[in-house]
C-alpha cells in the first residue's frame, strides 16, 4: 500500500467510468494498466482485486457485461453499456413532485419494507425532481411520518419471502389472554402477504405449527426471520389460487382466536357512534338511530377480547344480544367489583 | 451496506444531480442526499482525483466548490444516474403505494399518476405492480382521505377551521377554532398539530376524533417556526404528563401485551407482572382503559382512581340489571 491513487472508492469510480465511457469491450491487461488503484499489484493479486471489485459494482446493480474484444472471439473484454445503465430521464408535473417528496418523507420514518432501497430509488430520480426533492421544501412539509417500531429488516425479509414464496422460520410470541398461553414458540410460515392495519404489521401464510392460514403480528416476532431453505432457490410453496389478502387485513381483535362464532348486537350512545360507524362501518352493519347513536351488529369468534372493548366504551355501550354474554359482561364486572373492594363505595 | 458501497451509490446520484444543477448549495445537496454536510464534501473530495485514462488534468472529473456552491465539470458519462435494482423498484413502489393508501388527495392521485409514468419510462414491465398489490394491504384509517386532504390544504393556506372534537381523556365533544399547523401519521392514525383557541397553545388532535369541521375564510398567522417544529409530546392521543401519578400493575397474561401499548411504556417486569406508572391530567380516559382489562389489571395508586373505577362498574351493573 501507499500513495494516494489506492483509494478504493477511487478505484471503483474510475472502473465505472472507463466502462462506461469504453466503445469496445476493455481487456483485464488495459484495465491493469490504466487505472491507478491497480496498477501497483502483481497480476494475480490484480486479478482477484479485480474479480472481488466486478462482484461488489453487479451487486450494486451496475450492468457489468463479457463480451469479445473482436469477432475472432478469442480475447474477452468487459464494458458497461449504457443503455443498460442510465436511467431514462421522466418528466415529472410539479403536482408528482410534491406528493414523491411525501414517498420520500415516508421512506425515511422506515414504515414500509426495502425503506432504504426505495430511499436510494428516490435519490436516483433527484435530478428529475430538482429541488423538489428536497426534504425541507415547502408545499408538504406540514405532512410527517412518524418511524414505525417493528424492525425494518425483519419487513423486508418478510415481503422478499412473500413474494419469491419462500418459507421462512421464526419465534413467536402469541399473546393469547387464558392462563398459560402467551409463550414463544418456533413457527415455520409460508407468508402469502403483509398488512398494515391500526399502526402495525401483520404477516398472514400458512403457519405450518397449526397447519392453517394465520395472521402474526409482525412486533411479536421475537428472533430474527430466516428462510428455511437458503440453499435453494425457491419457490417453496405455492400460493393457493383463491387467497385474497383483503379477506384477512380486516380481521378485528375479537375475531382473531378460534372459538364459537356469533353475531352480537352493541348499542352505542350518540356520543360514540359516529366513531364506531366510520371505524367499523366498512366491516359491520350499522343501523344508525334517530338520536344519533345506533345499533352495530358485530362477528364475535374471541369472547375475552370483545368485551374488552365493548365494556372500553363504558356507559356508551350496551350489549343487546345474545343475553348469554350480558351474563358473561356481568360475571365479568361482579368480578372486577369484588377486586375493588366490594360493593362498600 | 458497506460505507465505501453507500458512498459510491450516493455519488452515481450526487454528480448527475450538480450536473443539472450547476451552482447547488451544499446544504440543498445535504437535504436532498439526506446525509451531512461533511459527508457531501468527502464525497465531492472523492471523485476530485477520478476520470479517465490517462488521468492527466484533461481527462479528471472537475469539482469546484465555491463558497457554498457546487459545480462539477467534465463528468457527462455519469449525467444520468444508474438504473434502479430490482429491490429499489419494489421499495419505491411499496413506499408510494403506502403514501397512496395512507393519505388522501390530492397526493394519492398525484402518486398514482408518477408510478404510471416510472412505469413508462422504464418499459419492459420492469415494474413489480401486481406482485405489491397481490402481497400488500394498507388500510386507510378512519375517516378516509377526504378529511386529511382538507386538513392539508388548511394547513398550506393558513386557514381558521372550526371544529367539533371528542377528547377521548375527557370523554366530552367541545367545539374548537383551530390554527392547523401539521399532519403526522403515527401508530396507523393521523394527528393534526394545531394551535388552540380554546387552550391558547399548540395541542395534537387524533382526525379521527374529529366529528365535524368547517374551514373558514379567516386566516391566521403561523406561530415562530421553532415553536410550529417541537416534536409532538409523549406518547400520541393521550397527552403525556400532567398532576396525577398513577402506578397500575398488569397480571402476567396481560404484561406482555399491555408493555407494546405506548401509554404504558413507562414500565418495569416485576415477577412477571408488569408495574407500569404514567402522568395524567385526568382519569375519564383511564376508568375506560381499565375498564377494558377487567381483573387483569391492579390498581396501586391513586386511591381516587379505584373509588372512581368503582362507582363506574357499579353503574355498568345497574344497566345490565
Amino acid at each position: 500500500m501507499g500513495g494516494c491513487r489506492v483509494n478504493k472508492s477511487e478505484r471503483l469510480i474510475d472502473l465505472i467510468a472507463m466502462l462506461l465511457e469504453a466503445r469496445r469491450p476493455v481487456t483485464l491487461e488495459r484495465i491493469r494498466r490504466s487505472i491507478p488503484g491497480y496498477g501497483q499489484a502483481t497480476m494475480p493479486s490484480f486479478k482477484r482485486m479485480f474479480e472481488r471489485d466486478k462482484s461488489e459494482l453487479r451487486e450494486m446493480g451496475i450492468p457489468i457485461v463479457v463480451e469479445p474484444v473482436d469477432a475472432f472471439g478469442e480475447e474477452l473484454g468487459y464494458r458497461i453499456p449504457k443503455e443498460k445503465y442510465y436511467l431514462p430521464e421522466i418528466d415529472f408535473t410539479p403536482e408528482e413532485k410534491v406528493a414523491l417528496l411525501l414517498v420520500n418523507r415516508l421512506s425515511s420514518g422506515e414504515l414500509t419494507p426495502l425503506s432504504r432501497e426505495a430511499a436510494a430509488a428516490l435519490h436516483k430520480l433527484s435530478p428529475d425532481l430538482g429541488a423538489g426533492s428536497r426534504l425541507v421544501q415547502t408545499g408538504s412539509r406540514h405532512f410527517r411520518f412518524a418511524p414505525q417500531r417493528e424492525p425494518l429488516e425483519c419487513l423486508t425479509v418478510l415481503w422478499e419471502a412473500a413474494a419469491a414464496r419462500r418459507t421462512v422460520r421464526f419465534v413467536y410470541h402469541s399473546l393469547g389472554r387464558g392462563k398459560g398461553k402467551a409463550r414463544a414458540r418456533e413457527r415455520e410460515l409460508d407468508p402469502y402477504g403483509l398488512y398494515f392495519e391500526r399502526g402495525a404489521w401483520y404477516v398472514v401464510g400458512y403457519c405450518h405449527l397449526r397447519k392453517e392460514i394465520r395472521s402474526f403480528r409482525v412486533s411479536r416476532i421475537e428472533s430474527g426471520v430466516e428462510l428455511v431453505r437458503p440453499g435453494e432457490n425457491g419457490p417453496d410453496f405455492e400460493r393457493p389460487a383463491d387467497f385474497r389478502l383483503k379477506d384477512y387485513s380486516r380481521i378485528l381483535p375479537w375475531e382473531f382466536e378460534e372459538g364459537a362464532e356469533y353475531e352480537a348486537r352493541v348499542l352505542f350512545s350518540p356520543r360514540i357512534a359516529w366513531q364506531v360507524e366510520r371505524d367499523l362501518g366498512d366491516v359491520y352493519r350499522f343501523e344508525p338511530a334517530e338520536d344519533g347513536g345506533g345499533v352495530m351488529q358485530v362477528t364475535v369468534r374471541n369472547e375475552d377480547a370483545f368485551l374488552g372493548w365493548v365494556l372500553s366504551f363504558a356507559e356508551d355501550a350496551e350489549v343487546l344480544s345474545p343475553p348469554q354474554l350480558r351474563e358473561r359482561i356481568k360475571e365479568r364486572l361482579s368480578s372486577m367489583l369484588e377486586e375493588l373492594g366490594g360493593g362498600d363505595v | 451496506m458497506s460505507d465505501p458501497e453507500s458512498k459510491i451509490q450516493r455519488l452515481l446520484s450526487v454528480i448527475p444531480y450538480v450536473l443539472k444543477n450547476q451552482g447547488v448549495t451544499l446544504s440543498e445537496l445535504c437535504d436532498v442526499f439526506g446525509v451531512s454536510r461533511a459527508h457531501i464534501v468527502s464525497d465531492l473530495d472523492l471523485i476530485f482525483m477520478c476520470g479517465q485514462p490517462d488521468y492527466t488534468p484533461a481527462d479528471l472529473i472537475e469539482v469546484e466548490i465555491d463558497g457554498d456552491q457546487v459545480f462539477i465539470r467534465m463528468a457527462d458519462y455519469f449525467a444520468r444516474p444508474m438504473r434502479f435494482t430490482t429491490a429499489e423498484l419494489s421499495g419505491l413502489y411499496l413506499a408510494c403505494e403506502a403514501v397512496r393508501r395512507l393519505s388522501g388527495p390530492p397526493a394519492s392521485s398525484a402518486l398514482t399518476s408518477a408510478m404510471d409514468r416510472i412505469a413508462g419510462a422504464l418499459k419492459e414491465g420492469a415494474v413489480p405492480r401486481d406482485l405489491i398489490a397481490e402481497s400488500v394491504d394498507f388500510h386507510q384509517p378512519a375517516p378516509g382521505g377526504e378529511l386529511v386532504a382538507a386538513l392539508s390544504e388548511a394547513c398550506e393556506r393558513r386557514r381558521v377551521v372550526e371544529m367539533e372534537y371528542y377528547t377521548y381523556g375527557r370523554d366530552d365533544i367541545t367545539r374548537r377554532r383551530v390554527h392547523p399547523l401539521s399532519l403526522e401519521f403515527g401508530m396507523g392514525n393521523w394527528y393534526l398539530r394545531a394551535w388552540d383557541g380554546r387552550s391558547r397553545e399548540i395541542r395534537v388532535f387524533r382526525v379521527d376524533r374529529i366529528k365535524d369541521m368547517k374551514v373558514t375564510a379567516d386566516t391566521f398567522e403561523p406561530p415562530p417556526e421553532e415553536e410550529a417544529d417541537r416534536p409532538s409530546p409523549g406518547p400520541h392521543g393521550v397527552a403525556a404528563g400532567g398532576e396525577i401519578e398513577v402506578c397500575l400493575r398488569f397480571s402476567p397474561a396481560l404484561a406482555r401485551w399491555a408493555e407494546e401499548q405506548p401509554i404504558f411504556s413507562q414500565a418495569q417486569m416485576v415477577r412477571g407482572r408488569l408495574v407500569c406508572t404514567l402522568r395524567t391530567d385526568n382519569l375519564s380516559w383511564l376508568e375506560r382503559e381499565l375498564l377494558r382489562y377487567g381483573t387483569e389489571v391492579e390498581i396501586i395508586s391513586p386511591p381516587e382512581l379505584k373509588e372512581r373505577l368503582r362507582a363506574r362498574v357499579k353503574n355498568l351493573l345497574e344497566m345490565y340489571g
